[in-house]
């Protein structure tokens, strides 16, 4: 494994499929759209909420981060899906996958919106027309399914949900985006960045809801009424925040879009024969997952900085929570405890039939030591364990599969005893 | 990647048996019951696959020690160790 690099890009595209998740699942279940459909939040299990809106829903005002109850005292014909993040993930590194054929240099944001870096595309595929319609076409090809209907062709479809702005920077590709209708992509030219912000409405820069408010009290209602009043009369106003708003404004920063190259996770899994609900066996079955990942040849050398877990539930649902260490490490307590902890707080909505865990990101750690034995019945031990180990690798290169199991508990209260232990692989 | 699946043990196994005059299995594929230790009946999982079983633990000529349990829905016998 190496260190990840950077590449930049100063010239973005930004591809935004709004709802992607709501759009995900009507791709997939077509009866819905017709009928006003919602996307309950996937870390609400405790008081759930509404999370993604269908215009239909919509219309009836059902609004996101609504209780369930009371988006259906609004609505009563209102259809809830579970969500299933790990479809939308995979949909989305769907996408990712198709825009990365395209340039090396690719930032995605969240579910449904991706930065694409453009510099030096210019030589391949030509002015920016080009490049966004390579990028259209390309994820026409990778399978992606999203909206009520199929993607033919993105290109000015007015069916797809695909919508591309490019422009200099992310946050004026952004805006451009949003400016897209669907199928269709807005270009706005090197120079230009000013005069095609001017017009925009407020609700374009990342603006929290107080400042949101005074600027409107103050009749600002577009970005070029912030750029005509004095850029130091705003940073007076509203203190730093306020200057880089103004820049924004004006098109003043341009913030290059930074790919990374991203290493291949290690991942382990556990196929449960039965489906499980409780807590204590999943954060059970947590702990020796992360020790088998740990123990992956690949992993020597490095710390875990990112780590992610998925489940696949009973019929047919998914739950998924990740985590990033602030002090990268290399031991099982360290990485499983805010996996534990969000598995307490958010728990899956249903029994879990297949867990993983994956290791997504690393960072450099010193070398493993090999600590001295300090008394002879560890050294016993540790001799005993080599030895084992070696015998395993020997059985597995004569018979070429598995044959060494370990007995392990699964549920030793249950009333039914083909429930209590199960045979899994022996890992040398 | 590698996946780990988890492999069952001690599934039951379908046998032949003879029931006496209280319902009690009597003979298990040709061995007799010498005694019954204990007879419970679970109700469980309507949620899913309904499980209704009555069992019984039993000790077998020549003291092989085993529970069995009669699928109540199709009065099937099944055994497995304890």
């Amino acid at each position: 494994m190496t260190r990840t690099p950077h590449l930049a890009s100063d010239t973005a595209a930004c591809c935004w499929i709004p709802l992607f998740a709501l759009r995900s699942e009507l791709a997939r279940r077509p009866e819905l759209a017709s009928h006003p459909v919602a996307l309950v939040a996937p870390d609400t299990a405790r008081t759930p909420r509404v999370w993604q809106v269908a215009p239909l829903a919509r219309r009836a005002g059902v609004k996101p981060g609504m209780t369930v109850s009371q988006a259906i005292g609004l609505c009563p014909a209102l259809k809830l899906c579970e969500p299933d993040p790990v479809h939308y993930d995979e949909q989305f590194a769907r996408l990712v996958t198709a825009l990365v054929t395209v340039s090396p240099v690719v930032e995605p944001v969240e579910l449904g919106r991706a930065y694409v870096g453009t510099d030096g595309l210019q030589e391949i595929y030509g002015g920016p027309e080009r490049i966004v319609e390579e990028m259209q076409l390309r994820i026409v090809d990778c399978g992606l399914r999203i909206g009520s209907s199929s993607i033919e062709s993105a290109i000015r479809n007015p069916q797809s949900e695909i919508r591309v702005g490019w422009g200099k920077g992310k946050f004026v590709s952004w805006v451009a985006a949003t400016r897209a209708r669907p199928g269709h992509a807005v270009i706005v030219p090197s120079g230009e960045e000013g005069k095609f912000l001017a017009s925009q409405p407020l609700a374009v820069l990342p603006l929290d809801p107080d400042t949101h408010r005074r600027l409107r009290q103050l009749g600002v209602k577009t970005l070029g009424a912030l750029v005509a009043l004095p850029e130091e009369a705003v940073v007076s106003q509203f203190g730093r925040a306020g200057r880089r708003l103004w820049r924004l404004a004006a098109g003043l920063v341009s913030e290059p879009v930074v790919g990374r190259v991203v290493p291949e996770p290690i991942v382990a899994a556990l196929t449960f024969f039965t489906p499980v609900g409780e807590r204590d066996l999943l954060a059970h079955a947590l702990d020796k997952l992360v020790d088998r990942a740990l123990a992956d040849p690949r992993r020597s050398g490095w710390r875990v900085q990112a780590v992610r877990v998925h489940a696949e539930l009973e019929h047919g649902a998914s739950w998924l929570v990740a985590a990033t260490l602030k002090d990268p490490s290399a031991t099982r307590e360290r990485i499983a405890a805010p996996l534990k902890t969000q598995l307490e707080r958010s728990p899956p909505a249903g029994a879990v039939e297949r867990l993983v865990v994956e290791f997504t990101a690393f960072a450099p750690g010193t070398a493993e030591l090999q600590l001295f034995a300090r008394d002879a019945s560890a050294a016993a031990r540790a001799g005993r364990r080599r030895a084992l180990q070696s015998a395993a690798r020997e059985i597995a290169l004569r018979i070429r599969r598995p044959m060494l199991y370990h007995v392990i508990e699964v549920q030793p209260w249950s009333r039914l005893p083909e429930r209590r232990y199960a045979l899994i692989d022996f890992e040398p | 990647m590698k996946t780990d699946r988890l492999r069952a043990i001690n599934t039951p196994r379908r046998v032949e048996v003879e029931l006496g005059l209280a319902g009690l299995p009597v003979m298990v594929e040709s061995r007799a019951v010498e005694s019954v230790c204990e007879i419970w009946r679970i109700d469980d999982e309507w949620w899913r696959d309904p499980i209704h079983r009555r069992y019984v633990e039993a000790i077998l000529e020549g003291g092989k020690h085993v529970v069995l349990f009669a699928e109540l829905t199709t009065g099937e016998w099944w055994v497995q160790k304890p």
